[in-house]
């Protein structure tokens, strides 16, 4: 079925499991999907935009008190929408980081933090990773201390992702915020696996920016996303021009240069913001999502020689699994080969695995209902036993 | 214009799109519970009203 032209009609969610590990926080609740027909025009957000004219002052619709709304959420002092968490990373950068500063990083960090460096003409340092796969504050101290000592110079600012994107492990936040902070160096939250999924405060963790992706973890279209700070670094972060036309005498009122002036303006934050109530109940949730991610982890780790490489027990519903020594030594000999696992899961209605996937993978729970968890914990023990492979009750 | 007509075309999206979530929310089977059945019929009976909502604005 096509909805225009040659375009696919996308029925993925409807018609099955999605496991997909960066998609399934970001599919849209119902309420967003209302907004997203009503709103679908480009500037739809503008009908009653008035002085100053920027986004976080739009009163109809009640964007200027999303706003605020998310600040106090977060337990922040002040937020701007941003296009994509990777916005936000690139606007901390663009405010703080100076051409060869260097800025501490880790051994998980997404890539779109390095790129993020990179374009303030920062110097990436990574803090290593245990052989748990976390990232420590004794670990962050020690960079700290090599970075200072090789580079002369104390980092400018410090990434640390609340869950990383590899193995969805926990890593010890507010511990390398305080290490951070005896250093002066300000420090980022990733909070792209956290922020709408499960309860993050800010001020908590002691960071001094909070970054979320609307599209990974808050129900919402892409590309959108959250930049959380203190009043502390407010100003500096969401500078206002003070660019003048040297002809036209030209200025441009109170719009913020690292946001480009208006950041999202149709579709995009109506489906963010419609979800809101719906991200904000479902965080307190947590715990439901838990114990779906562990029935399908304990099913998996039930197929003989499959091992689990994220920390256990699950404290997040995003896992990376090596099935090496099981579904990939079906593979050797299966006639589809690699394909195999993800022909079979689809043809039981799961999809989201990457086609030929049968080594080190990924796959997420998030948002299923505890009925399409046990299916697809079915799903897993049914392929291995159907394929010769050892399954322990 | 027919604020009526325009009303009725979006509330019968809204209606359909809360079918959709069940359609979600059930795959892949969308074996429906008693409870999911009865919400499914109400939304069904909803988007037939505003359907015959449109009919009288539009073509009768």
């Amino acid at each position: 079925m096509r909805c225009a032209g040659e375009i696919e009609t996308r029925q993925i969610d409807e018609n099955t499991i999605n496991i997909d590990p960066i998609q399934v926080g970001g599919r849209l609740t119902a309420d967003a999907m209302k907004a997203v027909i009503a709103y679908g025009d480009g500037y739809s957000v503008c009908d009653n935009c008035r002085k100053p004219f920027r986004l976080d002052y739009i009163k109809k619709p009640p964007i200027a008190d999303f706003h605020a709304d998310l600040a106090s959420w977060l337990d922040m002092d002040v937020c701007r929408l941003v296009p994509g968490a990777r916005r936000g990373f690139q606007a901390v950068c663009q405010g703080l980081v100076g051409k060869g500063d260097p800025v501490i990083l880790t051994a998980l960090s997404h890539y779109t933090e390095f790129l993020a460096v990179e374009s303030a003409g920062g110097l990436p340092r990574e803090i290593p990773k245990t052989a748990e796969n976390r990232i420590t504050a004794d670990a962050a101290a020690e960079t700290i201390e090599r970075v200072i000592r090789t580079d002369g110079k104390t980092p400018a600012l410090l990434f640390i992702e609340g869950v990383d994107y590899q193995y969805g492990n926990h890593h010890e936040v507010r511990e390398i915020a305080e290490c951070a902070h005896k250093y002066d160096i300000p420090v980022l939250y990733n909070g792209a696996y956290t922020v709408g999924i499960l309860p993050v405060s800010g001020r908590d963790l002691g960071v001094d920016f909070v970054i979320g992706s609307g599209h990974k973890s808050m129900a919402a279209p892409a590309p959108s996303g959250l930049l959380a700070t203190t009043d502390e670094y407010a100003d500096t972060i969401f500078a206002t021009t003070a660019a003048r036309g040297d002809q036209t005498g030209r200025t441009f009122g109170i719009k913020e240069i690292s946001m480009m002036g208006c950041t999202l303006m149709g579709v995009t934050v109506m489906g963010m913001m419609a979800s809101f109530p719906h991200v904000r109940e479902r965080a307190l949730q947590w715990n439901q999502e838990l114990e779906n991610s562990r029935i399908v982890v304990d099913a998996l780790r039930s197929i003989e020689d499959t091992a689990v490489l994220s920390e256990m027990p699950r404290q997040h519903t995003l896992t990376r699994v090596d099935t090496r020594a099981s579904f990939d030594a079906v593979a050797q000999t299966h006639k589809k080969r690699g394909f195999f696992l993800s022909s079979a899961l689809s043809k039981k209605g799961i999809t989201g695995l990457i086609p030929g996937a049968t080594k080190i993978w990924k796959f997420n729970t998030y948002g299923m209902t505890r009925a399409q968890a046990a299916h697809t914990a079915a799903a897993f023990t049914e392929i291995a036993r159907e394929n010769g492979l050892t399954v322990n009750d | 214009m027919s604020q009526r007509a325009t009303d009725a075309l979006f509330q019968s999206l809204f209606l359909l799109t809360d079918i959709r979530a069940i359609l979600r929310k059930t795959a892949p089977l969308h074996l429906l519970s008693a409870e999911e059945k009865k919400e499914a019929e109400k939304i069904l009976s909803g988007v037939k009203r505003q359907v015959e909502i449109l009919e009288e604005e539009l073509v009768r």
